[in-house]
């Protein structure tokens, strides 16, 4: 087991304005898998995900990593963890725009403890001849492998991916799930997609439901497909 | 409109923003204030006193005495009004010194500030200002006319303003000074022949010079001194307008450059919002609504530091536009700030920022919907490929490009250290200029330890260890006294060095000018001055071969045989002496005697009275140097709050997170700094030029290492404090927030 959550509760507000974004979540996730969760805006899906990565905390509840209740890290040791345990893809990529395509991942690798090979993550992204452009000069797709560039550079047990395809074209979002799975592939991360789309569910090898503030269905998926034959 | 409820969450989020924004725009406005309500008041009141006390135009001594018969009829041919002022000055057993009146009837009254005027020879009334000075109270006894009489009241003179003992002191002395007055009877039956001074005020000024001339003619002037000329009377007026001219200077460089950096920062504050702009018009705002809805959300800052100043104003007007008056009787002006100019003080930034958010919307509002909505609009900038094949660490080349890549950004915050070094600076080159002034100021005009100005003329030499001189006073053309001093060739004790060469000046071949006079009347080597005897009125033109190191006086010089063409003196005869050592004159040869002391003591107070001022600059400057480099960083951080988040949440640490993002500005210190002490020293070099003829003095402009030293250590100071405060601010970032706003 890599992941166990028990009973994680996060309310935001107070009074009658109160939202149970998380209303007591249980949850285990094994290591070097790929996790697919959906589930309607506002199901809780995305503060869970924030929650793994460390970007906000529970109100009660454990949230176990690879051992580490994360739960009850202080700032200190969630940064630390951020740093060197949890890559993170979001929809809108938030690459840097004053750095280019080798900086925006340098900027990781410079910090990181056990940095992979650079002009390897490029190469396997397929990004090799945009490496000294910036942001604003590729195409969303493009941008979007940087990010996972940027997240992958420090070789995290963990990739968190918040609605990566969202911002995306079809032909855009084949490339960028074809190489999240070669990352899951070649690094062995565990990796989790939150989407609001279906279809990416069937490259999972487990997927979660969410619906208010809870799991509603975690299945282990037999039928698991390549990301190249989703029915995107 | 809800849109309307943005204005009130608009200032809960922004709030560092409005305070700071809001503090400059009240502290460089109140600067101007302060100094503005301190010199009109002043000269408010110096004018209303001389209306009520029927202040002179002038004064005059003759050689024969008017008679009052014919003092009438002068009165009614040229419209003027004359008194014939009597007076006797006394060195009192408690050796201190008075001038004794006859209270005048029709010009420069006394008005009684306490008590009653005098009735009888054990009575008198006393200046103010001496009065307060020894704490002397109605009842006591003092010594005035070498009698002991009861003080029965205390007066202010409209010629007496300024206390100075001797028309060419330029300093008050209250402690061993005063003014007394008895009554008629007793004054006439006292003093048997009393000092005579005539007072004149021309109803009819046109006719001034001819009336001149007739007295001249039939009476022979020995001096005339008009209340332009008179530091007793104008040192109120120099000093009321040199407030005015720093109020001024100041509102020309502070307020502008701070509305300046805050309407840019409101322009860049709007750029940010372009997508709820795009979404305002997209849901069918008129450009309109929208223009006036970030327009009022920009006069937030202008109204608030307005409101503020014109109250700070009000409670500490009072507290500042004492200094103003310390060199001066006690006199109480009210020091009211202009309603007109307290509410220009509210309008005009409010409407700058109004106008500046309404340009920039609009400008905005020229793009396409989509484009607003996409966040888009104005991200373009063509120098972030800068030190893309440096070896460099990429937070170091991040830290750099975000500098340079943002000309706009950094120009703000490079604003905001000039604004507050050049304020710093200018407060410091001022105390060092007024401290250069005083130091030591005998050397720079002779090496002399006493200047005798003697009665009468005399012929010949006086002794080995003196120089004597011809003086003549005469006026310019503006009115402004110029001393015409005849000397001889070898003249040891004036220093006559002249500025071009450097050496001392031949006064054989024609006239020199001091410098300061040079400035005053802007004459240069080969021009001509005219000069008008005060006396006879008489004009001679002279042609300067020269210029003398003296930025303290007011003088032409050349050969006692010149001086003698021009003044009609004789050449051997002298009326001034310049010796090494004390000289013992009989009671009455000596009209006046300046010392090297006296006139250190001169300078000592004129540095000693500009110590609020200076020390008044500096702390604001302190404040504006942190409100104006806080509003900038704040600024920046703001506009860095995705990339800070993303930071965050890739595993930076906060020293990490700063260099990249904070840091990087410390280069802006550098130019900052330098050009703000090159804007200190401009403006104080302004200031100079500008006080040449309120002052009758030249301010040098010295830049110390010391000033260079403070200004870099206050700024660098005011920097990293408001860096501090606001690294707090990049810890409060929400790293999930943030990256929700960042949709590119």
């Amino acid at each position: 087991m890599f992941i166990e959550i028990k009973n994680a509760k996060k309310q935001y507000g107070t009074g009658e304005a109160a939202v149970f974004a998380l209303a007591g979540v249980d949850l285990t996730l094994d290591k070097g898998k790929i996790y697919v969760i959906l589930g309607p805006s506002g199901s809780g899906k995305s503060t869970l995900l924030n929650m793994i990565g460390g970007l906000d905390s529970l109100d009660s509840g454990d949230l176990i990593v690879d051992g580490k209740n994360i739960a009850s890290a202080s700032k200190k040791e969630l940064l630390q963890y951020r740093l060197e345990d949890v890559g993170f893809i979001f929809q809108f990529y938030n690459l840097i725009p004053d750095l280019n395509v080798e900086e925006n991942i340098q900027v990781v690798s410079e910090i990181s403890p056990k940095p992979l090979d650079i002009d390897e993550v490029l190469k396997a992204l397929e990004i090799e001849q945009y490496r000294k452009r910036f942001p604003k000069e590729l195409s969303g797709g493009q941008q979007q492998r940087v990010a996972i560039g940027r997240a992958m550079i420090k070789n995290p047990k963990l990739l968190l991916c918040d609605e990566l395809t969202g911002a995306l074209d079809t032909k855009s979002s084949y490339a960028v799930l074809k190489f999240v799975e070669k990352m899951n592939q070649i690094y062995g991360t565990t990796i989790i997609i939150i989407t609001h789309n279906e279809a990416i569910a069937d490259m999972a090898d487990c997927i979660i439901r969410f619906k208010d503030g809870n799991v509603a269905s975690k299945v282990d998926n037999d039928n698991k497909c390549p990301a190249e034959k989703l029915n995107l | 409109m809800k849109l309307n409820k943005r204005y009130p969450r608009s200032i809960r989020s922004y709030l560092s923003f409005y305070v700071s924004a809001s503090v400059l725009t009240m502290v460089t406005l109140l600067m101007f204030f302060l100094f503005y309500t301190s010199g009109t008041s002043v000269k408010k009141y110096a004018d209303d006193f001389a209306r009520r006390n029927s202040r002179q135009d002038a004064q005059f001594e003759t050689e024969m005495v008017i008679p009052d018969e014919a003092l009438k009829s002068l009165a009614s041919k040229y419209d003027a009004v004359f008194e014939k002022e009597y007076s006797v000055n006394f060195e009192e057993p408690d050796s201190k010194h008075s001038r004794i009146f006859k209270e005048n009837k029709q010009i420069d009254l006394c008005e009684l500030t306490a008590g009653s005027r005098p009735t009888n020879e054990n009575e008198v009334m006393i200046s103010l200002g001496y009065a307060e000075e020894h704490s002397i109270e109605v009842g006591d006894r003092i010594f005035a006319g070498q009698k002991e009489r009861t003080v029965t009241g205390f007066f202010l003179r409209p010629d007496y303003l300024f206390m100075v003992e001797n028309d060419t002191d330029t300093y008050k002395n209250v402690e061993d000074f005063f003014l007394a007055v008895l009554d008629e009877k007793t004054f006439n039956s006292s003093f048997e022949e009393p000092n005579v001074m005539y007072k004149v005020i021309y109803n009819d000024s046109s006719r001034e010079n001819e009336l001149r001339k007739e007295i001249n003619s039939i009476y022979t002037t020995l001096s005339y001194l008009s209340s332009d000329a008179n530091g007793r009377i104008n040192y109120v007026y120099q000093e009321a307008d040199t407030y005015i001219i720093m109020a001024w200077l100041l509102l020309i460089t502070l307020p502008i450059i701070a509305v300046v950096l805050i309407c840019i920062i409101i322009s860049r504050k709007i750029i940010k919002e372009q997508k709820i702009i795009g979404t305002l018009s997209a849901l069918g705002y008129k450009p309109r609504t929208i223009m006036l809805h970030y327009s009022i959300m920009a006069v937030i800052p202008g109204l608030i530091g307005g409101v503020l100043m014109s109250l700070v104003s009000l409670f500490i007007a009072d507290w500042f536009g004492e200094f103003a008056t310390a060199s001066f009787e006690p006199i109480k002006p009210v020091f009211k700030v202009p309603a007109a100019i307290m509410i220009a003080g509210i309008i005009i930034p409010t409407v700058i920022y109004f106008i500046a958010a309404m340009l920039v919307t609009r400008k905005i509002l020229k793009n396409n919907t989509v484009s607003l909505l996409s966040g888009s609009v104005g991200t373009k900038s063509a120098s972030k490929k800068i030190f893309t094949k440096s070896q460099m660490k990429v937070r170091t080349r991040f830290a750099l490009r975000s500098v340079i890549g943002n000309p706009g950004r950094s120009f703000v915050i490079f604003l905001g250290i000039f604004l507050g070094s050049a304020i710093i600076c200018f407060g410091m080159v001022y105390s060092d200029s007024m401290k250069s002034l005083a130091d030591d100021p005998q050397p720079k005009i002779g090496s002399y330890k006493y200047r005798y100005y003697l009665s009468d003329f005399r012929e010949g030499v006086y002794s080995d260890n003196t120089d004597v001189l011809i003086n003549s006073s005469f006026e310019s053309e503006s009115g402004s006294i110029v001393n015409v001093i005849g000397a001889d060739k070898d003249c040891k004790r004036l220093n006559l060095t002249e500025k071009s060469t450097n050496k001392t000046a031949d006064l054989s071949e024609g006239w020199y000018i001091s410098n300061l006079a040079a400035v005053m009347f802007d004459v240069d080597k080969g021009d001509e001055i005219k000069l008008k005897n005060s006396a006879t009125l008489e004009e001679k033109t002279i042609k300067i071969s020269g210029i003398i190191k003296n930025d303290y006086e007011i003088y032409v010089i050349s050969t006692r045989e010149n001086a003698s063409k021009v003044t009609g003196i004789d050449a051997d005869y002298y009326d001034c002496i310049l010796s090494d050592e004390s000289i013992s004159f009989e009671n009455g040869e000596v009209s006046l005697i300046l010392t090297d002391k006296s006139f250190k003591k001169q300078m000592d107070i004129v540095y000693d009275e500009s110590t609020t001022n200076r020390i008044t600059i500096i702390l604001l400057g302190v404040v504006i140097c942190i409100a104006s480099i806080y509003v900038a960083i704040n600024m920046m951080i703001n506009e860095q709050a995705a990339n800070i988040s993303m930071l965050k949440v890739l595993g930076y640490k906060r020293k990490y997170i700063d260099t990249m993002v904070l840091r990087g500005n410390h280069i802006l210190l550098i130019p900052g700094i330098v050009l703000g002490i090159l804007g200190g020293v401009g403006i104080m070099k302004l200031f100079s030029v500008l006080l040449v003829e309120v002052l009758e003095l030249i301010l040098p402009v010295e830049l110390t290492l010391k000033t260079v030293l403070f200004t870099i250590a206050v700024t660098c100071i005011c920097y990293f404090g408001s860096l501090l405060i606001l690294r707090r601010r990049v810890d409060n970032i929400d790293m999930i927030e943030s990256l929700k706003d960042n949709r590119e």
